[in-house]
This record gives C-alpha cells, sequence and structure tokens, in this order.
C-alpha cells in the first residue's frame, strides 16, 4: 500500500455562495429595468394626449369649417349648402378617409354621409369620441351650431390611420431613446460595480497568489475600509504563526546547542580514552559506551529534525527555488565514507530539477533516505540517489533512493513512517524516526512519498514527488 | 602545526584539544572570541576552530572582524547548531568549512588536515596526502618515496584531485583540466586516465570512483 501524504487543496473561487458583484448586479439591474419600463409607459401616455388633442382640433376646425356653410333663410329655415369642391377638399386627405354629416334639430337630413354616428355634446361643443362606421374604427366630432331653426349638428369623423401611424412613430421613438439610456444605465452599473469592488478583486489575487507558505502580511493600502477589519485579523493570524514557528525553531536551535555540546564532549573524552593505554583493560565497556553515545547523539539530531519539520516549526523555514540535482549529488557525496564502510556502493543518477524547498529540511531528508538504504542494505549492495523531472501532466519533479537490500514488504509500508517503529526483524541501531521525519519534510513540501519495491522487485524504492517550481 | 580552539565548553576543549594534539598538531585553546582576538594578534596559527554559540561576542562576529582585519587563516566551525541559515552565514562570511557536535575525532582530524592542506598549496609547492608526494613546481610524484612517472594528462588529474583530498571532484571538473591540451575530450578519456593513474600509483593510492559523480582522492586505504 502506498501512502500519499498531503493531497493539495485549494478552494477556488466562490462555489455556493454568491458573489458580492453577481448580489450587487441582481440588487440593481433588476428594479432599474423595471423603472425604465414604467418610464416608457409614462412618456408614451404623456406625449400621445397631446398628439389626440392636435388631431381632435383639427378635426373640430373641419366641424367649424362646414358649420359656416349653413346660411339662415328668410323664412327661418337653414339652408345648407356645400358646393362639390368644397367638398372634395373637404374629403381629401393623405390617409384618412373623411366623412360628415349635417342634422338639423329635429334629425332631418342637411347633408354628408347618413348614418354617421352623431357625438352627444354637453358641456364641450364641440364633442369628440370613438366610433365604428363602415367598418372602420373612425374618430368624430360633432360642432352643435346654434341657428334660428334649432341647433344644427355637424359631424365631421376621420378614420384612425394618421394617429396611429403617429402614435406608433411616438413609441418607437419612445422605446428607442429610453432603451439608449437603459443601457447606458446598466453599462454604467456594472462599470461601477467593477471600479467599485477593484480594491476586492486585487486582494483576492493577492492572496491567490501568495504561495501556502508565505506569512508576511498582507498589503493593506488598496484595501477599503469595510475589508480592512478582516485583512487585519488575517495579517494578525499570519503574524502569530509566524512568530510561534519562529519562537519554536529558535526554542530547537537552543535545544540542539544544549543536547549536543554535552554529548560531543563526553563523545571525544570516551574516544580518547579507549586510545588510551592505561585504560587498556576497559577497552569493553568503553566501546559500549561510545557506541551508545553515538545512538544518543543520532537519537537527538533526529528528534530535533523531525520538530524543526513538523508545521509549527517549518512554517519559519525559507523556501528558495533549488535544484535537486545539487542536493542528489550533495548526499551522496556527504554519506560516501558511510557506504565505503559498509561496502556499498553509493551513486547518483541525477537530471536537474527546479523545486521550492527549504535546503535545510530536504538535505535532512535525502540523508535520512541513505542513511536507511546504507543500513539496511548488505555489503557489496548498491544504492542510488535519482532525481529529475517526473513525466506527468502537471510539472513534477522527483527525487528517489533505491536500495537493493531486503526491502520493505508491502503491508509494512505504511507502517515505516510511524514515529519510532521498526519493522519485525529490523537491523542496526536506528531509533525509527527516519521515515517518520521524511514524510514530515514531504509534507511540509507539499510533496507525495512513495514507498515501494525497487528495479524488478528488488530491494526497495523510496520516491517523494514534489510539485514543480513555477516558471519564474 | 598550530591549531588554536576557540570554544567555551571546557569538556568539548578538553577533548579536541588532546585528540588534536595526539594527531600531531600543536594546539592552543581560548574560551571567547575577545581572548583570541588577543592571542592572534601574538601567535600565528595554521587553522582556527571556532565554535559560533560563544559568550559575548559569537562565532560570527569573530570571523567578520578576522576577515576585515586581514586574517586568512583557514577556519573550521565546530557546533552544535546546524540549521541551513547558520551554515550558509558563515560560509558566508568567510569559513572555510562546517563540522556538527558531536563528531567523531578522527574525522575532525581529516577535516584540520584537509583544510591546512588546502591553504598550505598556494603557498607551498608540496602536497602529501597519506603515501602520496607531489611536488607541484616540479610535477613530480611520489608513492612512498618511489618516483612515478606521469603523463601531463595524468598529472593534472592527479594535482586536481590532490588539491581537493577527501572531496569529491566532479568528472566535468577533471575533463576540464585536461581539455586545454585536447579539444572535444569526453568524460570517458577522464575514466581511461584514472585507471592509468590507478595502474601506475598502486593499491595504496585510494582514488574512489562516486558513481554518476566523480572521483575522490583519500589519505588513507581504509
Amino acid at each position: 500500500m502506498n501512502r500519499a501524504v498531503n493531497g493539495q487543496t485549494h478552494p477556488g473561487g466562490a462555489t455556493g455562495s454568491m458573489t458580492i458583484r453577481r448580489r450587487l448586479l441582481l440588487i440593481l439591474l433588476a428594479p432599474l429595468t423595471l423603472l425604465l419600463s414604467l418610464g416608457i409607459a409614462l412618456d408614451y401616455a404623456a406625449g400621445t394626449a397631446p398628439l389626440h388633442a392636435a388631431f381632435d382640433q383639427a378635426l373640430a376646425n373641419e366641424a367649424l369649417a362646414v358649420a359656416a356653410q349653413l346660411h339662415p333663410r328668410a323664412d327661418g329655415r337653414i339652408e345648407f349648402n356645400l358646393s362639390p369642391q368644397a367638398i372634395e377638399v373637404l374629403r381629401s386627405d393623405k390617409y384618412d378617409s373623411v366623412y360628415f354629416l349635417v342634422l338639423g334639430a329635429n334629425g332631418e337630413f342637411f347633408g354628408g354621409d347618413d348614418g354617421l354616428p352623431v357625438v352627444e355634446t354637453g358641456a364641450a361643443n364641440p364633442a369628440f369620441r370613438d366610433a365604428q362606421f363602415a367598418g372602420h374604427a373612425i374618430r368624430a366630432a360633432t360642432y352643435r351650431a346654434a341657428t334660428p331653426a334649432g341647433p344644427v349638428a355637424v359631424t365631421v369623423a376621420e378614420t384612425t390611420h394618421k394617429r396611429q401611424h403617429a402614435q406608433r412613430r411616438m413609441l418607437t421613438s419612445i422605446i428607442l431613446s429610453d432603451m439608449v439610456q437603459l443601457a447606458g444605465i446598466l453599462a454604467l452599473v456594472w462599470l461601477g460595480v467593477r471600479l467599485g469592488l477593484r480594491p476586492l478583486l486585487s486582494l483576492r489575487a493577492q492572496i491567490d497568489k501568495r504561495s501556502a507558505r508565505d506569512l508576511a502580511p498582507l498589503d493593506e493600502t488598496d484595501v477599503p475600509g469595510e475589508v480592512r477589519p478582516l485583512t487585519r485579523a488575517l495579517n494578525r493570524l499570519f503574524a502569530t504563526v509566524h512568530a510561534s514557528a519562529q519562537g519554536q525553531l529558535q526554542f530547537l536551535a537552543n535545544a540542539a546547542h544544549q543536547l549536543r555540546t554535552p554529548l560531543a564532549g563526553l563523545q571525544t573524552q570516551i574516544e580518547l580514552l579507549i586510545q588510551d593505554p592505561a585504560a587498556a583493560q576497559l577497552h569493553a565497556p568503553l566501546k559500549g559506551m561510545l557506541d551508545g553515545t553515538r545512538r544518543l547523539g543520532h537519537t537527538a539530531n533526529q528528534l530535533l529534525a523531525l520538530a524543526r519539520a513538523e508545521p509549527t516549526a517549518a512554517a519559519a523555514a525559507d523556501f528558495h527555488a533549488l535544484d535537486l540535482r545539487e542536493l542528489a549529488e550533495e548526499a551522496v557525496a556527504g554519506q560516501f565514507d558511510l557506504a565505503l564502510r559498509r561496502h556499498i556502493d553509493l551513486g547518483v543518477e541525477a537530471a536537474g530539477a527546479r523545486i521550492l524547498g527549504s535546503r535545510w529540511l530536504l538535505r535532512e531528508l535525502l540523508s535520512n533516505l541513505v542513511d536507511n538504504a546504507l543500513a539496511y542494505t548488505p555489503a557489496n549492495g548498491r544504492v542510488t540517489v535519482r532525481c529529475g523531472p517526473s513525466d506527468a501532466a502537471v510539472p513534477q519533479a522527483f527525487i528517489e533512493v533505491e536500495d537493493d537490500g531486503p526491502g520493505i514488504a508491502p503491508e509494512q509500508r505504511s507502517r515505516v513512517v510511524e514515529r519510532f517503529y521498526r519493522a519485525p526483524g529490523t537491523v542496526g541501531d536506528g531509533c525509527g524516526l527516519g521515515l517518520a521525519i521524511v514524510e514530515e519534510i514531504a509534507r511540509a513540501h507539499r510533496a507525495e512519498l512513495k514507498i515501494g519495491a525497487g528495479a524488478h522487485g528488488v530491494g526497495a524504492r523510496v520516491r517523494v514527488t514534489f510539485p514543480a517550481a513555477a516558471e519564474q | 602545526m598550530r591549531i588554536l580552539i576557540i570554544e567555551d565548553d571546557a569538556l568539548v576543549a578538553d577533548g579536541m584539544r588532546r585528540g588534536l594534539s595526539q594527531s600531531g598538531f600543536a594546539v592552543d585553546h581560548v574560551s571567547s572570541a575577545e581572548l583570541a582576538e588577543a592571542a592572534l594578534t601574538q601567535e600565528n596559527f595554521d587553522l582556527l576552530l571556532v565554535d559560533l554559540g560563544l559568550p559575548g561576542a559569537d562565532g560570527f562576529d569573530l570571523i567578520k572582524r578576522l576577515r576585515r582585519g586581514g586574517n586568512s587563516a583557514p577556519v573550521l566551525i565546530v557546533t552544535a547548531r546546524d540549521a541551513l541559515a547558520d551554515r550558509v552565514s558563515a560560509l558566508d562570511l568567510g569559513a572555510d568549512d562546517y563540522l556538527v557536535k558531536p563528531f567523531a575525532l578522527p574525522e575532525l582530524a581529516a577535516r584540520c588536515r584537509a583544510l591546512i592542506r588546502r591553504s598550505k598549496s598556494s603557498s607551498n609547492s608540496d602536497l602529501s596526502i597519506g603515501p602520496l608526494r607531489l611536488d607541484i613546481s616540479r610535477r613530480e610524484t611520489k608513492v612512498h618515496a618511489r618516483p612515478v612517472d606521469l603523463t601531463r594528462r595524468e598529472w593534472a588529474i592527479l594535482e586536481c584531485l590532490a588539491l581537493h583530498a577527501g572531496q569529491v571532484v566532479a568528472k566535468d571538473r577533471l575533463q576540464q583540466a585536461i581539455s586545454s591540451w585536447e579539444d572535444g575530450i569526453t568524460t570517458n578519456a577522464v575514466e581511461v586516465y584514472i585507471s592509468r593513474l590507478r595502474g601506475k600509483l598502486g593499491d595504496d593510492v585510494a582514488i574512489r570512483t562516486v558513481r554518476g559523480l566523480g572521483y575522490r582522492l583519500d589519505e588513507t586505504v581504509a
């Protein structure tokens, strides 16, 4: 079973809840659209009233002109005389059919189109109304002219083409101009919201492009007042985490000094005693003491390394762009003596592979992997450190240590990374922290640790796969 | 070969002093940077062993002041601090090597010898690595006082290895050392010369192959 360490999680953007921009646009745009539609209706109503009045006035004028042709005769009767030319003038209209009817006080027909609806006049004279005549919608105006023979009703009517045409044109122009307004307002709202949210978006970009390890405070210069408490809280949190990591590192540095200095004294003194001829009979117990002291030193180093790789301290570690190849070569050169003593062929197969990491932590990771491999590989074995870009869809880099020793049984592979765990049948004087340190350091680098078998199923291969450094 | 140990822990200082004396060095010890500076105004030392965590002025300050004052004696830092920042800044300030406590005495002695050898190689034309002796100015090689005849390219490679004895020298670097005589030399050529050198120098001179990296000339065969 392979153990994957820390899959990357990066919640991208807002899912679930609505963005402020969308909310603002919804709140503003829906009522604005409604308001502007209402405006169109009002403009239309206000614009068509004088239009109607003007057309009605023209109709009334015609009725008055016809009424002017009513002449009272000497016998008290009314004479209505409209020449055919005058009738033609009256009826001539580019768009509409014009009708007229002149009726006496008792309904006697003087002339015109019989059956044309007559408008009742009350207070208003002339009076107007819409009606139907000869299958057409018409607008009729009736003027009651007072004559000695009683009131004569002069009615003039016309079909409504002209009016409808004018109404349509007015509606079109109102809609057009209001639409232009609406579009302008919508554009302004959209632009305003966009510009207004720009400081927020730039804050988001600032946070987005930070590395997960960056604990530097956010730049607050362009942050709007509403969001400032948020960024302040974040910055306080960053500062707290950073300070506690720094404190942890400082503590570990002091602990290292306090542990290692007396151990160094003890170890050199025992070494000197072992060489001293006067203490020859104590050689065996002194050798035991030296071994114990070395183991103690090793365990102290491992515990310090583990503590330094833990998130609380690793957060303060300096991450730089670095080449795994340099680290691989350095590790092999550094542990070549140990390999020589154990008669193991230690080598490197390295290609350049840049990642973002802490040199100290990675050095510790590699030295643990190589140490392990050297510890469990029998004499005349072979240990190889490899690194390079790995063939994956996303740019990755790997470093691995392969040996041809007994390997790690599949059922043990998830357990060997546990602290102080030592697989059954393990020889050597390890303290069982090596792979725990490796796992912790891999985690600090968002890298994946895989423990498997070596080439042709022989030995062990431990591979750490890193996300490659972003191109700068 | 005189060594000055600047170390405030008495037990460690005593162990280092006695251990290095047994390896044939003349050793003095002071417990602070201030005392070290005083000692250095009166005496010359071939190597300084500096602890970083000293009381008063620390190891960094001492190295900085020494280098500024024109003292070029090699400096080996022996410290319980091992974090990268320490390492980088100490080496940047002009320290030559770095050893983390606790250490084994043979390792300490070997580092001291290597540092002194490197600092002498520029002024002194004699290099001595175990049974191997190189006279740089005359281009003469001896193993156990027996003269060995080397071609110019073999000599160039051996000289490069000897100047960095105890350190892995990359194959590319050895290739560069001989490429001035021959264009288009391949790294295979380096392998050929190394194998000839091994044949001529015999089994008492240890030229190790570090697979995939380069070669290392060691003081001892064991």
